[in-house]
């Protein structure tokens, strides 16, 4: 990255992914108004300073009925009219494109601040049919047509690939389940933070806990969330202004060390038959990690202090695990084991509580990914907080392993 | 007073794992709240004890809570028994023994008699009263017992509700209440609010001193204006007659007469239940569990009380006044415009709007003036409030609508004006009083 183009982190906000907001009697652009002013009250900015915005989100026009999303930005304030906005979609990775288009947009010098907004309303169906919207994720009449609930059984192969090439045993998933949940009772915005879960309930197999595709059981699985989270990217002119009027030094004011964004190809069937060879089974999620890795200048996974991974499904953590080099490729149940996982362990995965237990708003949860990596290195992460976190990464994948968009963010 | 939790994180986790709560006996299980919280307690504690006075009755308590858990793992982690059998030898093995029997002063003592002889000499000892004194349940027991005594007060139903009381008494261990407190914050997910031992705690001191006023109400205006008038809008997803209800007339009984008989604050009279409610108790009238209360179902219609009567009409023959100022404001909360929405309702004219602002501008009053004697600050009142009661919390109302419309509004409504709010509003300074960033305000504020 070239010298002054570093793109920082003023902070931002999430609503609380536990609210119904179908049941609030609550409109979309509600969703978008709370999160946005929480976030400008968070960070102490006037709206006035916003230059532009981005909004990630996968499929409102199914879920709400509403298109345009980067318009209603500017129903949030008299001030944002007029400015210039925009939405992407890269289903569950829209949140991460919407922080790249920003981010690429302050080292290009086009703008000093944006407004990134990630936001997702999945409540307003039935579960079956959301499960039928998730499904155009994947190559929909290839993969989804006319199967219910398509994403658990695509994660459940990705189970039954590792199984296949390095063995996979149930009690390691329910393990990365409980994991999740427990670490989600201490978040105060997480959806799961009331629900009855342990390791005996993630591993029973009746009705309690049932199958919804392949060996995924409900325990292993993320939820149907309705959440926003609104954060804002600066450049380091405006970044310095920002920490002088707050009493701060720039340093004190984390910003985004490095990025990695792949695609890989849309099916399932081909992504795993294109890693045959390989030593990862996603070799392209695997790339997006070390690229970050290595824009940041950190050698490995030991050079961050925490992961906010993408816990779709316990499967896809199992891989994150690997993926990160945390172990050998296949190895991913010494960790678990090893209880390395955990907030005060030696690579703590998703202390937010992850997909999983923090829940899942679909376009939102790239963003709540970088908002709860900025609270960790900023010692804001509350009753989560892994201690002294310096440097934090993220990992956001859309599709059956798709496209994924991986950030770092430090001090 | 008790001092507002200042654990870190760091603390909560380190306390949480500072010790090993292997064992709870429940004591009451086959009540409401004895199999809610013993299902909760499985989450994380491998072995719960549920007693009751038989077998047969602790295994309807487990039946309960496994319906709640939704989970094996409830059956698999409890073993029932009953208080002549089995108690002496359950609680000698207990880390923790959690009082959930009726709310029976002498009913309580007794069973503690028991417990005191018979517990480990670090055994905790809670009890989920809801407003018995902490003090008076273990005076002139031993040291050992009152240092490990505290009231831990989860709200019904615990699965769902988080907000939960924490109280000690004069002797008890603050390394326990603190150990304590880091358990049910780290393990059960738990939001802890200490309070003073004062008549109801904080919750139900303020939430059934406006529950009891709409009861009041009721006997001139009717439920479904009641409910209406005190709907929603006003910061809460159920209206309090429903609540009512829901909790028990019974219930709803014991708590405003305990404060109305031990405490005698600005809004006295509030506290006292209504003639006509006494008089239905007696008839059996009790809410839900029974045939019914301010409402029943009859097939697909509700049946509406006249409380004066006693006599039930259907809801569709109950004409309303004009209300339409609630439309409007719903129709600016569904776009989170709470703040607009609540000045649409300051502003809203007519008798029955004005009844309505003197009940919100009641429960703010009396609130901020039991800082001092609940809790040490607004704070834990508003977040018993929040999350125990699931309405918007005093400074949420107050911040939403600023603090010189909320102090016009108790002066309207011809209600003693909290310092702490005059101060505020004097200073013509904006000031927040809910300092909560991970609670966001408006799910208190309900469209429709």
């Amino acid at each position: 990255m070239a010298a002054g183009s570093e793109v920082y982190v003023l902070g931002g906000f999430q609503t609380d992914f536990a609210r119904n907001w179908t049941k609030e009697n609550k409109h979309f652009s509600a969703l978008m108004r709370e999160s946005v002013l929480g976030a400008l009250e968070a960070c102490e900015l006037a709206p006035e300073e916003i230059e532009s915005a981005h909004v990630g989100n996968f499929a409102a026009e199914l879920y709400c009925m509403q298109g345009h999303l980067g318009a209603f930005f500017t129903e949030v304030h008299p001030a944002f009219s007029g400015l210039p906005t925009g939405r992407h979609e890269a289903a569950c990775a829209s949140g991460s494109i919407a922080l790249l288009a920003a981010s690429a947009e302050i080292e290009a010098g086009r703008y000093d601040l944006q407004a990134v907004v990630g936001i997702e309303q999945m409540k307003t169906v039935s579960a079956s049919e959301g499960g039928a919207y998730l499904g155009t994720a994947a190559w929909y009449a290839e993969e989804a047509d006319g199967i219910e609930f398509p994403f658990p059984k695509l994660f459940g192969r990705l189970g039954d690939e590792y199984d296949k090439r390095y063995g996979l045993k149930d009690e390691h998933l329910a393990e990365i389940s409980r994991l999740n949940y427990d670490n989600a009772k201490l978040n105060a915005n997480a959806q799961t933070r009331t629900w009855y879960m342990n390791k005996e309930h993630a591993l029973c197999r009746t009705d309690d806990n049932p199958a919804v595709g392949g060996r995924i059981r409900i325990a292993d699985c993320s939820q149907v969330t309705d959440g926003a989270v609104t954060m804002f990217l600066a450049s380091r002119d405006y970044a310095e202004k920002y920490a002088r009027g707050m009493g701060k030094k720039l340093e004190d004011i984390p910003r985004i060390k490095g990025w990695g964004h792949n695609t890989a190809r849309l099916r399932f069937d081909d992504k795993v038959a294109e890693s045959q060879d390989d030593r990862f089974v996603l070799p392209h999620v695997r790339s997006t990690v070390t690229n970050a890795m290595k824009r940041a200048g950190i050698a490995d996974v030991n050079g961050v202090d925490g992961i906010e991974t993408h816990d779709c499904f316990t499967t896809s953590e199992y891989m994150a695990i690997d993926h990160f080099g945390i172990t050998e490729p296949g190895e991913s149940w010494k960790a678990v084991e090893a209880g390395w996982l955990e907030i005060d362990g030696k690579h703590p995965i998703n202390p937010s509580g992850g997909l999983i237990g923090a829940g899942h708003p679909v376009g939102a949860t790239g963003v709540r990914q970088l908002l709860d990596g900025y609270k960790q290195v900023t010692g804001t992460a509350g009753d989560y907080q892994v201690e002294g976190a310096k440097n934090f990464q993220t990992l956001n994948i859309g599709g059956s392993g798709t496209t994924s968009v991986s950030f770092i963010i430090g001090r | 007073m008790p001092a507002s939790s200042q654990l870190s994180p760091a603390q909560v986790r380190e306390l949480a794992r500072s010790r090993n709560l292997q064992h709870v006996v429940v004591l009451g299980a086959n009540g409401t709240m004895g199999f809610g919280s013993g299902a909760l307690f499985t989450q994380a504690v491998p072995r719960v004890t549920f007693l009751a006075r038989s077998k047969a009755k602790a295994e309807e308590g487990l039946a309960a809570a496994i319906g709640q858990g939704r989970s094996p793992t409830v059956a698999s982690r409890v073993e029932c028994g009953d208080y002549d059998g089995d108690l002496e030898r359950a609680v000698g093995e207990a880390d923790l023994v959690f009082e959930a029997l009726t709310e029976d002063f002498e009913i309580k003592k007794e069973i503690f008699d028991r417990v005191e002889k018979a517990r480990r000499d670090d055994g905790i000892v809670a009890t989920v009263t809801s407003g018995l004194s902490i003090n008076a349940l273990c005076k002139g027991r031993s040291d050992s017992f009152r240092k490990n005594f505290l009231g831990l007060h989860f709200f019904n139903p615990p699965n769902v509700i988080t907000g939960t009381e924490l109280i000690a008494g004069d002797d008890t261990d603050p390394a326990v209440v603190d150990f304590v407190e880091a358990f049910c914050r780290a393990h059960l997910g738990r939001e802890m609010i200490r309070t003073a031992d004062t008549p109801a705690f904080a919750g139900n001191r303020v939430g059934f001193k406006v529950l009891n006023e709409a009861a009041q109400l009721a006997d001139e205006l009717g439920p479904v204006l009641v409910d209406r008038l005190v709907g929603p809008y006003t910061g809460r997803a159920l209206t309090p007659l429903a609540t009512i209800d829901l909790v028990g007339w019974d219930i709803h009984r014991a708590i405003v007469d305990n404060v109305y008989e031990n405490t005698n604050d600005e809004a006295h009279e509030t506290n006292k239940l209504p003639e006509t409610m006494a008089k239905l108790i007696e008839k059996g009238v009790l809410g839900d569990k029974t045939d019914g209360g301010f409402f029943k179902r009859d097939g697909k219609a509700r049946l509406v009380l006249d409380p004066v009567s006693g006599d039930y009409k259907p809801e569709a023959e109950i004409r309303l006044p004009d209300l339409g100022y609630i439309d409007q404001v719903s129709s600016l909360y569904s776009q989170a415009r709470y703040g607009e929405g609540l000045q649409v309702f300051l502003a809203a004219e007519g008798e029955y709007a004005a009844i309505a602002r003197k009940v919100v501008a009641g429960y703010i009053s009396y609130a901020f003036h039991r800082v001092g004697e609940v809790t040490d600050t607004i704070n834990g009142i508003d977040r018993i409030m929040g999350m125990g009661f699931n309405w918007a919390p005093p400074s949420v109302l107050v911040d939403t609508m600023g603090s010189a419309s909320a102090v016009s509004m108790i002066e309207g409504a011809g209600l003693p004006v909290p310092e702490l709010l005059a101060e505020a509003a004097r200073s013509g300074e904006p000031k927040r009083f809910f300092h909560h960033p991970t609670i966001n305000a408006g799910r208190f504020f309900v469209a429709g």
